[in-house]
């Protein structure tokens, strides 16, 4: 990365550290993963079993509520402080600008996504603890997916009261009404509507694609043959294509938009 | 301002720079220092961090910080948040963030908005020392009689397009606007009444008198002629101030003509 894009990202990490959003969200979510490793280390004979589909659903829920409602000001939150210009007025092109403030953010994200996971591996079972770490890189990964989106829609909205509200209605959309709005597919079809199209569906929905990958982790094949839902797991070159689609793609899609505008003050 | 920055695509043209097409590009930007029109910074960044960071962004050693922070004068409130400063702090430390770099071409966009006495003193002492090094400034102002005698050459603009151009004096002299006299005179003297009716017959004169004051006003180019007078009523007038119509009228009267 070149040299504005390396102080940016700096800086954007620096800025979100300062106004103590890490620290909130960090505490809410080491509490709410803390309870879910608590409750589910007593209820189960195999912890892994519970704990970690448990976190699974917690993260898959949380992480990106907050991670649109971190990125749904990148660039609409500039532009309402009358910083967009200033900033845009530096040696880099639009692409490195976006580009720097989302991995900015993500690095803020990702020491949230750390602290929240990691109260839950500490408390968790001992030997578990290996199994829950490897839930740390998928979740950033959520993250960054639906920090990129906010990102997004931070740069087709000029308010960030309206982009904070796209943002909620996103979340909405895509973590809660998603799997069910196929499910209504497939009972409004009779069953008719192809299996390798609801597959494809589910995966194309990063938080679809992190529950199937990380409950494939947990529950292994046979868990999935019980739950018929082998189908859903794309073939690893697909599935890190689908990541790269949401993270890098859908940010250079954001530079463009943003360069396509007539005016970006 | 906007189509040299980047900020706006232009409709058509292009931009010229030295005789030399440019675009936009980092490159071109690398020689640009700018101060958007009510600046604004991160608030809960220290003006030390906000300074700090795009002097890394420009490639700055750190020393320069401190440096601009003293020439804006702003070293003392460096470590407190942005969210504390006033208006005048802020536009300072958006002057700062401008000369970083010591920049060939400075664009300041409302230079003085927000500004108090001791901002104005910086923004003027950068504006000497940019002109004394021959080094260019692009500046936007509304503040056209602060403006004035700080410039070398005035674009006036109106629904975008160009409607004079020229050093301030040339604009002066071609919008002709009438110049103000004051005259002190001593009421006790007889030959004040006289005095009046002499400034009277110079036509298109209307002299107003009060006890110890008469005001007329006059074309530039008949000004010698109304001068003139004083050494006949030497005694009578004892003092004489003459006013020039500031530069917004100027600019108004310029606009008149150049519709």
């Amino acid at each position: 990365m070149m040299r504005v894009g390396r102080a940016l990202v700096r800086h954007e990490f620096q800025e979100r550290i300062r106004d103590r959003w890490v620290a909130v969200v960090s505490i809410v979510f080491m509490l709410m993963a803390s309870g879910v490793t608590l409750y589910s280390r007593n209820a189960a004979e195999s912890a892994i079993t519970l704990t970690g589909p448990s976190l699974v659903t917690l993260a898959s829920m949380l992480v990106p509520l907050v991670a649109l409602i971190l990125g749904h000001d990148v660039i609409c939150g500039e532009r309402d402080r009358h910083t967009l210009g200033l900033l845009l007025s530096l040696p880099a092109s639009a692409g490195e600008i976006v580009f720097a403030k989302v991995i900015g953010r993500v690095l803020a994200l990702s020491i949230s996504v750390s602290l929240g996971l990691g109260a839950a591996i500490i408390l968790a079972e001992e030997g578990t603890r290996g199994a829950l770490v490897s839930l740390v890189w998928p979740t950033v990964l959520l993250g960054a997916a639906f920090l990129t989106l906010g990102t997004f829609l931070s740069a087709v909205v000029k308010r960030p009261g309206t982009a904070a509200s796209l943002a909620v209605v996103v979340w909405f959309l895509l973590v809660f009404f998603y799997d069910l709005g196929l499910l209504g597919l497939l009972v409004l079809t009779d069953g008719a509507f192809p299996s390798e199209a609801i597959s494809g569906l589910v995966a194309a929905n990063p938080a679809g694609l992190y529950r199937v990958e990380m409950m494939a982790q947990y529950a292994g094949p046979t868990g999935f043959e019980d739950l018929s839902i082998a189908s859903f797991l794309p073939a690893r070159g697909v599935s890190v294509a689908i990541w790269v689609a949401w993270t890098f793609g859908l940010t250079a899609v954001t530079a463009l938009t943003l360069t396509r505008q007539r005016s970006l003050r | 301002m906007g189509v040299l920055l980047g900020l706006v695509r232009p409709d058509a043209g292009k931009i010229l720079v030295d005789g030399n097409t440019i675009r936009p590009g980092k490159q071109f930007k690398e020689r640009l220092g700018y101060l958007p029109e009510a600046a604004a910074f991160a608030p809960n960044l220290t003006g030390k961090q906000v300074l700090r960071f795009f002097a890394r962004a420009r490639g700055v050693d750190s020393s320069r910080v401190v440096e601009v922070l003293n020439i804006v004068q702003l070293t003392d409130g460096s470590s407190r948040s942005v969210r504390g400063y006033s208006r005048g702090m802020i536009q300072r430390l958006g002057i700062a963030v401008a000369i970083l770099t010591e920049p060939e071409l400075l664009i300041l966009d409302e230079p003085t908005g927000g500004l108090d006495q001791e901002g104005l003193s910086v923004i003027w002492a950068i504006i000497r020392e940019w002109q004394e090094r021959g080094r260019f400034i692009l500046l936007a102002s509304h503040d056209l009689v602060l403006m004035e005698k700080r410039v070398q050459q005035v674009v006036m603009l109106a629904d975008g397009k160009i409607r004079a151009k020229g050093s301030p004096e040339e604009l002066r002299s071609r919008a002709m606007l009438p110049i103000r006299v004051h005259f002190t005179l001593d009421p006790a003297d007889p030959k004040a009444d006289s005095l009046v009716k002499a400034v009277e017959g110079l036509g298109d004169c209307v002299p107003r008198r009060t006890d110890s004051r008469m005001v007329t006003e006059i074309a530039p180019d008949r000004l010698l002629s109304l001068l003139a007078l004083q050494p006949m009523f030497n005694g009578t007038v004892t003092g004489v101030r003459i006013e020039e119509p500031g530069f917004d009228a100027v600019y108004e009267s310029v606009l008149e003509v150049s519709p």
